[in-house]
C-alpha cells in the first residue's frame, strides 16, 4: 500500500538529515507505528507520504503511484492525516470541522450531516451535545476525538496519525486506542501512526519501525521486537517498558508496596 | 448662540453632510477593495511585505491637510478627486497592516492542518485565513473609517465640499456655532459609521440574523442618505457654483452672491475656503462659475506684472487681458477697494510718529511684522520691501482671524491688514499711507468663468453689483461677522438690503 524508498531529507542544505535513507513498506490493512525519541525524524516522514514535506532524495508509492507524480491536493484528500496537537480549526463548530474533507469533496449537506453525526457516535461523542459547540468549549481528550472523526470522514483507506493518543490521561488514552484498534480492523485501514510512547506501540502494531537520529535501526512485530530486538538501541528501547512491568509484576507478588 | 445662528448653520448640514458622506464612504470601500488584495499579495510574496507597507506608513505620516494640498498639483484637478485619492491613501495603512497582521498571524499548525486535509491554497485564504484573521482585519477598517471620516473635514480647502466647510468658514470668521456643528456632525458620522461595521462583525461572529439586518439596514440608510442629501444639489450644470477665499469678506459676499442667484430662480451652491491661486484655476477650468478677487491681486499674481498704472488703467487692462488670455469677463467693480496695508496700533504710531510707510523703513529692524499664510510669498510684498527698504527682525505669519489680535496684544509690532477689515477700526489701527505706491489698488471684482458669462439670466442676476457696495458698507458687513459674531449668512442679508438689492418682503 505504501512504499518508501532510499528516502532522505534535509532541512538544511546536507549539513544535517531529519531522515536518512529509508526503506519501509506497509501493506493493506496494516498498522505500521514509527517510533524513536523526540526529534528523530517520526514527523517528516509521515508529512513526506502526504507531501506536506517533499523528500531530498529517494521515492515514495502509494497505491502503487509515485507520489510525486500525483496532485497533492487530490492525494492529500485521499489519506487521513491525524496532527501533532490536533489542528482544529477554532473559527468552525465540531460538525464543520469534521465535515471539512467532505465538503472539499462536494459532497451533498445531507451526506454531510449524517456522516458528522455517524463520526461523532464512533468516536464516542454525542452529536446532540457536541455538533455545534466549537474546538475551545471541548476538553483535550473531546478534541483528539473530533480531530480522529475529522480524519475520517472522507472514508480514507489508508491515515496516517501523529501522535494521536499524546497528551491524553491514562484511562482516556486506554479508552480511545482500544477503539481506534477495533475500528482499524473493521474497516481494514492502512495506518502509519507515530509515537514515542513504547507501550503504546507494543499494544496497538502490527508491526514496528524503530528510528533513531533519522535512521531506521530495525523493524519487526512487537513480539519479535520484544525477544531478540536486531540493534542495541531497540533493546535499550524496550529495557524501560520492560522493566516497569517486572517492578509491578513483583510488587503484585509480594503485595507490599514498593521494593 | 442665538436660535437663528444655530438655523442659518443647520440649513447647510444636509449639502455637507451629504457631500462628506459620499466621500467618506467612496473612499473607505475603494480603500478596502484595494487594500484586502494587496494586503493578501503581500503575505504571499514576503519581499512585497516591506516596500508596500512602508509607502502606506509614509502616506500616513504626511500630515492630512498637506497630504490634501499635495494632489491638487500632482492630479491638476480641484474638488472630489484630488480629496477622493488623499483619503484613500489615508485609509490604506490601518487596513492593510492589520489584514497582514491578521492572516500571518494564524498559527502555523492550523495552517499546516488545512493543507494536509487537502484545501488549495485558494481555500485555504477563504475558508481558513481570512475568518480567522477577520477579527484583526475589522479593527483596521474601523481605525481607517474614523481617520477618514475626521479627515474628510480637510477637503474643504481643496474644493470639496465637507463638514469641513463649517470648520475652515467658522474659524476665519470666528463663528464658533458653526465649529461646533461641523464637528458635532463628524464625530456623530464617525461614531455611527464605527458601531455599523461592529454590529456587522458581531452578526457574523454571533451567526446573529437580528444584528445582521440591523447592521445592513443602517448601512444602506448611510448609502441612501447619500443620495437624498444631495438631491437638492444634484442639479446638474443648472446650478452656480459659487467660489470664496479664505476669509471674512469673501464669505460674506460669496453668501450675498449665492442669496441674489436664489433671489432670481437660479440654484447656487457655495464653495468656500479655497486657496486663493486654487480658486483662479479652479475658474478658468470650469469647477466654479464665479467669485470675488482683487485687481491688484490678479495683476500681480497672475498676470506677473510689476508696472503700476492707476488704478482706472489698472482694471481696463485687466479686464481685456482676462478676457483675452482665459476667457473669463470681469462683470463688475463692485466698488470699493480692499487694499494690502501695513497697520499698526494707533498709540504706537502716534508714539513713534508713523503715517506712512516710508516712517516705518528706520524703525524696521526693531519691529516684527505679522502677515497671513500668503503675504510673504506673494510679488506685493517684495515690491514694498523693495521699494522702502524694510529689514524687519522678524517676520512671523497668522490665520488672518488671528493677525489683528496679534496686532492689538503687541505679538507683532505691524501687520498686512486689509483695509476693509471691520476689526481695523475696532482694534483702533492705523493704516500707513503708500506714497510710493508700491501696492497695486485692490479694487473688488466679480469674474465669470467663459461657461457663466454665456449664461444671459446669471448675468442679469448679477450685473446689478456693478459699483454697488462702497468701503464703508463692505466694512460695516464685515465687522458684522468678525466683531458681532453675526454669520456670513445673516451679513450677507445686511449687505444686500443696505445696496437696495434684497428682495421685497
Ligand atoms: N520545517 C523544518 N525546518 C527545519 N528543521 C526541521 C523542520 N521540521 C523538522 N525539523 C528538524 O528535523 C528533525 C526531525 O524532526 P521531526 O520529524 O519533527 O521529529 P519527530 O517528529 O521525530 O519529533 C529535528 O531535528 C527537527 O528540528
Ligand atoms: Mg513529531
Amino acid at each position: 500500500m505504501i512504499q518508501i524508498q532510499q528516502v532522505s531529507k534535509t532541512y538544511d542544505r546536507g549539513r544535517s538529515f531529519a531522515v536518512q535513507r529509508v526503506d519501509l513498506e506497509v501493506g493493506v490493512g496494516e498498522l505500521l507505528v514509527l517510533l524513536g525519541d523526540s526529534g528523530c525524524g517520526k514527523t517528516t516522514l509521515l508529512k513526506m507520504i502526504n507531501r506536506l514535506v517533499e523528500p531530498t532524495r529517494g521515492r515514495i508509492l502509494v497505491e502503487d503511484r509515485d507520489v510525486s507524480r500525483v496532485n497533492p491536493v487530490a492525494l492529500r484528500r485521499g489519506i487521513g492525516y491525524v496532527f501533532q496537537g490536533v489542528g482544529l480549526f477554532p473559527h468552525m463548530t465540531v460538525a464543520e470541522n469534521v465535515a471539512v474533507v467532505p465538503r472539499l469533496l462536494n459532497w451533498e449537506p445531507a451526506a454531510c450531516r449524517d456522516r458528522v453525526d455517524e463520526l461523532l457516535r464512533l468516536t464516542g461523542l454525542s452529536p446532540r451535545t457536541h455538533r455545534d459547540r466549537k474546538p475551545d468549549e471541548l476538553s483535550g481528550g473531546q478534541r483528539q476525538r473530533v480531530g480522529l472523526a475529522r480524519a475520517l470522514a472522507a472514508r480514507p483507506r489508508i491515515m496516517l496519525m501523529d501522535e494521536p493518543f499524546g497528551a491524553l490521561d491514562p484511562i482516556t488514552r486506554d479508552g480511545l486506542q482500544r477503539e481506534f484498534k477495533r475500528l482499524q480492523q473493521a474497516l481494514n485501514l492502512t495506518v502509519v501512526m507515530v509515537t514515542h510512547d513504547m507501550t503504546e506501540a507494543l499494544l496497538l502494531a502490527d508491526r514496528i519501525a524503530v528510528m533513531k537520529q533519522g535512521v531506521l535501526v530495525g523493524t519487526g512485530t512487537p513480539r519479535q521486537i520484544l525477544r531478540n530486538p536486531s540493534h542495541p538501541y531497540i533493546a535499550a528501547l524496550m529495557e524501560t517498558p520492560r522493566r516497569q512491568a517486572d517492578q509491578v509484576e513483583s510488587m503484585l507478588r509480594s503485595g507490599g508496596e514498593g521494593q | 448662540m442665538t436660535e437663528s445662528a444655530l438655523a442659518d448653520q443647520l440649513r447647510l448640514l444636509p449639502d455637507y453632510l451629504g457631500h462628506h458622506l459620499t466621500l467618506t464612504l467612496v473612499a473607505l470601500s475603494s480603500g478596502i477593495a484595494v487594500c484586502l488584495p494587496l494586503a493578501i499579495l503581500v503575505t504571499r510574496v514576503k519581499s512585497l511585505q516591506w516596500p508596500v507597507l512602508t509607502v502606506a506608513s509614509v502616506a500616513q505620516t504626511i500630515p492630512g491637510l498637506a497630504l490634501l494640498a499635495l494632489m491638487v498639483p500632482l492630479l491638476g484637478r480641484i474638488g472630489f478627486l484630488p480629496a477622493f485619492i488623499a483619503l484613500l491613501l489615508y485609509s490604506m495603512l490601518p487596513i492593510l497592516r492589520n489584514t497582514v497582521t491578521g492572516i500571518l498571524g494564524v498559527a502555523p499548525d492550523i495552517l499546516e492542518a488545512a493543507e494536509g486535509l487537502g484545501m488549495t491554497s485558494r481555500q485555504r485564504l477563504f475558508r481558513v485565513e481570512l475568518p480567522l484573521a477577520a477579527p484583526v482585519i475589522i479593527a483596521g477598517i474601523r481605525t481607517a473609517t474614523v481617520w477618514v471620516v475626521g479627515s474628510a473635514t480637510l477637503s474643504t480647502p481643496v474644493g470639496a465640499t465637507s463638514l469641513g466647510n463649517y470648520i475652515f468658514s467658522g474659524l476665519q470668521t470666528q463663528n464658533s456655532t458653526a465649529v461646533l456643528v461641523g464637528c458635532a456632525a463628524a464625530a456623530v458620522l464617525a461614531i455611527v459609521l464605527d458601531q455599523l461595521i461592529r454590529l456587522g462583525e458581531l452578526a457574523v461572529a454571533g451567526r446573529s440574523r437580528t444584528k445582521g439586518w440591523l447592521a445592513g439596514a443602517g448601512l444602506l440608510v448611510m448609502l441612501l442618505s447619500t443620495v437624498i442629501l444631495q438631491i437638492p444639489t444634484a442639479k446638474g450644470s443648472a446650478v452656480v457654483v459659487v467660489g470664496a477665499k479664505p476669509f471674512t469678506e469673501q464669505y460674506v459676499l460669496a453668501e450675498a452672491i449665492a442669496q441674489r442667484l436664489t433671489q432670481a430662480g437660479l440654484r447656487a451652491e457655495n464653495r468656500s475656503s479655497m486657496g486663493s491661486m486654487i480658486l483662479f484655476d479652479a475658474l478658468t477650468d470650469g469647477h466654479v462659475d464665479c467669485y470675488v478677487d482683487y485687481s491688484g491681486t490678479i495683476w500681480a499674481n497672475v498676470m506677473k506684472r510689476q508696472d503700476l498704472p492707476p488704478r482706472r488703467d489698472l482694471l481696463e487692462q485687466m479686464k481685456a487681458w482676462l478676457q483675452r488670455e482665459h476667457q473669463v469677463r470681469v462683470l463688475a467693480a463692485l466698488g470699493f477697494e480692499n487694499n494690502y496695508g501695513l497697520a499698526v496700533p494707533r498709540h504706537k504710531a502716534e508714539a513713534l510718529k508713523l503715517a506712512s510707510i516710508r516712517d516705518l523703513t528706520g524703525h524696521a529692524p526693531q519691529m516684527t511684522i505679522g502677515a497671513d499664510f500668503e503675504f510673504f510669498v506673494r510679488p506685493e510684498w517684495t515690491a514694498l520691501r523693495d521699494a522702502y527698504r524694510l529689514d524687519f527682525r522678524e517676520r512671523r505669519t497668522f490665520d488672518p482671524s488671528l493677525m489683528y489680535a496679534a496686532a492689538r496684544e503687541g505679538v507683532v509690532d505691524v501687520i498686512s491688514a486689509y483695509t476693509t477689515d471691520g476689526r481695523i477700526i475696532e482694534y483702533d489701527l492705523a493704516v500707513l499711507s503708500d506714497p510710493l505706491q508700491a501696492l497695486p489698488p485692490y479694487d473688488a471684482v466679480l469674474v465669470l468663468s467663459p461657461a457663466a458669462a454665456r449664461r444671459a439670466e446669471l448675468v442679469r442676476a448679477l450685473e446689478v453689483f456693478d459699483g454697488s457696495i462702497d468701503d464703508k458698507t463692505m466694512r460695516a458687513a464685515n465687522k458684522r461677522v468678525d466683531v458681532d459674531g453675526e454669520s456670513p449668512a445673516q451679513a450677507a442679508r445686511f449687505l444686500l438690503k443696505a445696496v437696495g438689492l434684497s428682495s421685497p418682503g
